[in-house]
């Protein structure tokens, strides 16, 4: 019989065949391949079939049966080889996201990655996805990051130039974190700011995602009176997917994925390999984020050890000068009383001396060198006695006068009129008193700082157990805590108290005497500092 | 004549005040500490007395409360090596304050000072 089909040929040339084409030529040569590839789905074939049967060939009736369940089984195994060919490349795209979300440390570079596998076609192809994080105080979850396209242009324009290009996903990542991340975290600024929700609301899709530990689908959500609305309104579309991040039953956060542009359909299978993808990220968000927390610490305590190494060398360098200081003295005092035998008995001589006598001059050279050792020494001592304290016991409202009186200008020129109400019968204190007197100086210039023109600053002593009180209380600006916090750490510079340096030592000075400094800010306006100076001297 | 008491722990000082305090025409008793001072103050009367703050042991200034607290009523003039106190140390107690030189006219001078405020009654 002259078949219309090839199959019943060894060889055939290509015009015997028009279902083979271009790239095909080695069919033309197997007869097996070409009836199994070609023939069972041609339609010269089906006719032959049918001339086979009005023939009478015995086969022709089982024939077809055989040919439909090849047909079938071609099919399944099509479908199963998508299928495997598509979790083939999930598993490779997985692979190739867990490396960098296993190890990067990089909260940028994290984002980066998960958002571009979530938006990007050779990733989860979703549209737009926005991530919500929950704050540092455990508070709030917090809009974070928003990626997509605002529009459809701005879709085509975009994905033309990702289609144009042949990057991997890591490559697609990296660009975005170069190009992108810092346009994209404004870009969707608008939308973000409307999505913080609190924690405590159980009843918000957000937190039900969380605590359920499970995708939520989100379909139909304009007229879905289970949900709210304005969630939908806000991001404009009314199907989306809610992706709950948890680490270590720690909720990071939430990741909203829809299709805004394309409105393709979210498929049971795109919310399962989110949900894959989704520990992962919120592994290395919780990872990124405490790191990145962790290198803020670790700067601040560097920056406070160098501020600590600077301050310790200062002490060993004053405690080195005061020690200098102290020798210097001693030495100073012990030379002191000789040279003034010396230099005392040779004018004595000196006067009972006449004055042709030849040994005159002998005394005169004795009382000259003297004179100048004791000059020489009244500088090592003005030197050496400024560098520690001399205590000994003074009138307080002795002192308080004085150094009032010595401040009368300064009061002058801020306009301040100053009150003294100083207890009478006071005990006796036991400091230094230049140290005290520069101390309630430094004070009262500090005072003066926070204060208007025609304000009053009052200044007090009173008894205060086995101790005095000194109270220096002014109108003006109350000190906030961080100017406070200078009279403990030397250096701290505050607007309202400079460098600081002046309380701080003042502080130091204080307490190395024994005594105490405080700072009360009252809250209807003005600062009360307060001197408690001991009056006995075994309490030193 | 006035009467002097000299308190200071050094001998060789002690000599050298009496030495020339007699010269300027006083009549000079020496103490060596606090507590031999205080012992001739109860027993004789002085017209004035000249205190080392820096004594062995003690302290110069705790004796000058002392003579106050106990109503000895002479003036005190203080000396010193501490150069620092002479600015603050005459607003109170102490009627007068110098600072050790062997010079000694400026304590002469004091001496002379005081002595004359105390004649115009100051101290009566």
């Amino acid at each position: 019989m002259d078949w219309e089909c090839c199959w019943s040929r060894e060889q055939i040339e290509p015009e015997n065949c028009p279902y083979i084409g271009e790239g095909e030529e080695d069919l033309l040569v197997s007869q097996r391949r070409r009836i199994v590839e070609k023939c069972v789905e041609c339609p010269r074939f089906k006719n032959d079939l049918a001339r086979m049967k009005g023939a009478g060939y015995p086969l022709s009736d089982v024939l077809p049966y055989i040919l439909t369940e090849f047909q079938e089984q071609k099919t399944q195994m099509g479908a199963m080889l998508s299928f495997l060919n598509s979790k083939t490349r999930e598993i490779k795209f997985l692979r190739e996201v867990g490396l960098v979300l296993q190890t990067s440390l990089d909260l940028d570079e994290v984002l980066s990655i998960a958002m571009t596998a979530i938006t990007a076609g050779k990733g989860f192809g979703m549209n737009r996805a926005f991530l919500l994080m929950t704050d540092k105080d455990r508070r709030h979850i917090r809009g974070y990051l928003g990626v997509g396209p605002r529009d459809y242009e701005e879709a085509w324009r975009t994905w033309e130039d990702i289609s144009r290009s042949n990057f991997t996903l890591r490559q697609l990542a990296r660009d975005f974190q170069k190009t992108k991340l810092s346009s994209e975290k404004v870009k969707f600024h608008d939308i973000l700011n409307q999505l913080t929700v609190p924690l405590a609301d159980q009843g918000h899709i957000f937190n039900r995602a969380l605590t359920g530990k499970k995708p939520i689908l989100v379909e139909n959500a304009l007229n879905n009176p289970d949900l709210d609305r304005g969630l939908a309104r806000i991001l404009g579309v009314d199907t989306f997917l809610v992706m709950p991040l948890i680490s270590r039953n720690r909720r990071i956060g939430v990741i909203i994925a829809d299709n805004c542009i394309t409105h393709k359909p979210i498929t049971l299978q795109d919310m399962q390999s989110l949900e894959t993808f989704a520990f992962p990220v919120a592994f290395a968000l919780e990872r990124a984020s405490l790191y990145e927390r962790l290198q803020e610490e670790v700067a601040k305590q560097k920056a406070a050890y160098v501020k600590l190494r600077e301050q310790q060398e200062l002490i060993v360098k004053m405690e080195k000068m005061a020690l200098v200081g102290k020798i210097t003295s001693s030495i100073a005092h012990s030379i002191r009383n000789p040279l003034m035998v010396i230099g005392g008995f040779a004018r004595t001589l000196l006067k009972a001396t006449p004055d042709q006598d030849d040994r005159r001059g002998y005394l005169e050279s004795i009382v000259r060198e003297t004179r100048q050792l004791e000059d020489v020494l009244s500088e090592v001592l003005d030197y050496s006695e400024s560098l520690f304290p001399v205590t000994d016991f003074w009138d307080l409202n002795e002192l308080v006068g004085k150094a009032m009186g010595e401040l009368e200008g300064a009061l002058a020129q801020a306009g301040v009129h100053a009150r003294l109400e100083l207890a009478a019968e006071l005990p006796m204190v036991r400091i230094d008193y230049k140290q005290i007197s520069y101390c309630l100086k430094t004070i009262t210039t500090t005072a003066l700082a926070t204060m208007e023109p025609g304000g009053e600053l009052r200044i007090e002593s009173v008894l205060d157990g086995d101790g005095v009180l000194l109270r220096i209380s002014d109108d003006g600006k109350p000190l906030t805590q961080t100017a406070q916090e200078a009279l403990t750490a030397p250096f701290f510079q505050t607007q309202e108290l400079g460098d600081g340096v002046g309380l701080s030592l003042c502080k130091s000075i204080l307490e190395r005497q024994g005594n105490s400094l405080t700072i009360l800010s009252r809250p209807g306006g003005g600062n009360t500092y307060s001197i408690r100076l001991l009056t006995r001297k075994e309490n030193i | 004549m006035a009467k002097l008491l000299v308190v200071d722990d050094e001998a060789n000082i002690r000599l050298l005040y009496a030495q020339e305090l007699s010269d300027e025409g006083y009549q000079v008793v020496t103490a060596g500490s606090a507590l031999e001072a205080v012992e001739k103050l109860e027993s004789e009367s002085f017209d004035l007395a000249v205190i080392d703050i820096k004594l062995k042991n003690e302290s110069g200034i705790e004796l000058l409360q002392r003579i106050v607290k106990e109503r000895h009523t002479i003036p005190v003039i203080l000396c010193t090596a501490f150069s620092c106190y002479k600015d603050d140390f005459s607003a109170w107690l102490a009627d007068g304050y110098v600072v050790k030189s062997s010079d000694l006219h400026e304590l002469k001078d004091e001496i002379a000072r005081v002595l004359a405020k105390r004649q115009r009654g100051a101290y009566v």
